[in-house]
């Protein structure tokens, strides 16, 4: 009944000796929600070509909500505010991005692309680089260098491995939770197929997913945050 | 009848063993790894809680803050959530 459980379909492409493989559905996943995004994008811009003075109309009025709950929830957990006005586009992306592929599997014959390990790694190690080189630019190489020995230098490899550990942590987190909610959402449904695979559905598809979204946010904010100030 | 038992315990096999093994070590991952996260999320929305009912005008910050608080003591869970699905279907 689950023997389907585990299959992908995976595309090869060998360059000389290295294979490289692709997980075909994942990347189609992703590819449509980079499609409903930009397609949003593009729809709701024309509904901002008015004056300041005009009253705002419905697409304003919304995307001014939207922004300023953006920014009350995301914005306010940065230390300074030329910091977090400059990391804004960037942390709203990855939230509406986690946000819109966790509620892409309520949609039947879709997927989440963060069901794949792989995705939500990546978007990990790209809040990792970022913060580490923001710190880099924001301390200087010898400051930055030193955050590592302190309070005293015998603690390096314990900061090193408690740095490391912040993506692997941060994506694994993402991936369990939306991965669970599929694998128990597949379970289920072959025991019972009835009624209950709708509730299970709606409450790990859009309320899981919107709160693991906004936490992957908020804790690419924290981990922004601590490389920058510590 | 004894020779009956020895042929039944002739067909289990070391893979058999193998595969009840982990079936076994996948339910107490999972069972004995949600207990941290269980207590430690329970905790966090009990202090919640507690903040709400003394300054009600409050909420929102101590929401944002204990559900950012049980998505980190949730990661242990997750831990066990991957070794249980590792035992399961890829080891």
């Amino acid at each position: 009944m689950l023997d389907h459980l585990g299959e992908k379909l995976i595309a090869r492409v060998s360059i000389g000796d290295f294979v490289v493989r692709f997980d075909l559905i994942t990347i189609i996943m992703s590819w449509i929600v980079i499609a409903i995004l930009v397609g949003l994008a593009f729809y709701l811009r024309r509904g901002l070509r008015q004056n300041i003075e005009e009253k705002p109309n419905r697409i304003q009025a919304v995307l001014d909500a939207l922004i300023d709950v953006l920014q009350e929830q995301l914005l306010s957990n940065f230390i300074s505010t030329s910091l977090a006005r400059r990391m804004f586009p960037f942390i709203s992306t990855l939230f509406l991005f986690v946000l819109v592929s966790n509620w892409l599997s309520v949609i039947p014959y879709l997927q989440s692309p963060t069901q794949n390990l792989n995705v939500t790694a990546s978007l990990a190690l790209l809040v990792f680089f970022t913060s580490h080189l923001l710190a880099l630019r924001r301390k200087g190489g010898r400051r930055f260098l030193k955050g590592f020995i302190e309070p005293y230098p015998f603690m390096l490899p314990i900061n090193l491995v408690s740095e490391l550990a912040k993506p692997v942590s941060h994506g694994f987190r993402l991936f369990g939770n939306i991965f669970g909610g599929t694998l128990l959402i597949t379970v289920v449904s072959a025991m019972i197929p009835l009624v209950l695979p709708v509730g299970l559905t709606i409450f790990f598809g859009l309320f899981i997913g919107l709160i693991q979204a906004f936490v992957f946010a908020v804790l690419a904010v924290a981990y922004i945050n601590l490389a920058v100030e510590s | 009848m004894l020779e009956e038992a020895q042929g039944v315990v002739a067909q289990i096999s070391g893979e058999d063993i193998a595969a009840a093994a982990r079936y076994l070590a996948a339910g107490l991952c999972m069972g004995i790894g949600a207990i941290g996260p269980g207590i430690g999320q329970g905790i966090a929305a009990a202090h919640a809680l507690d903040g709400i009912a003394r300054q009600p005008e409050m909420e929102g910050a101590l929401f944002r803050t204990m559900i950012i608080g049980q998505a980190v003591a949730e990661s242990t869970g997750i831990y066990s959530l991957v070794v249980a699905i590792v035992l399961l279907f890829v080891v």
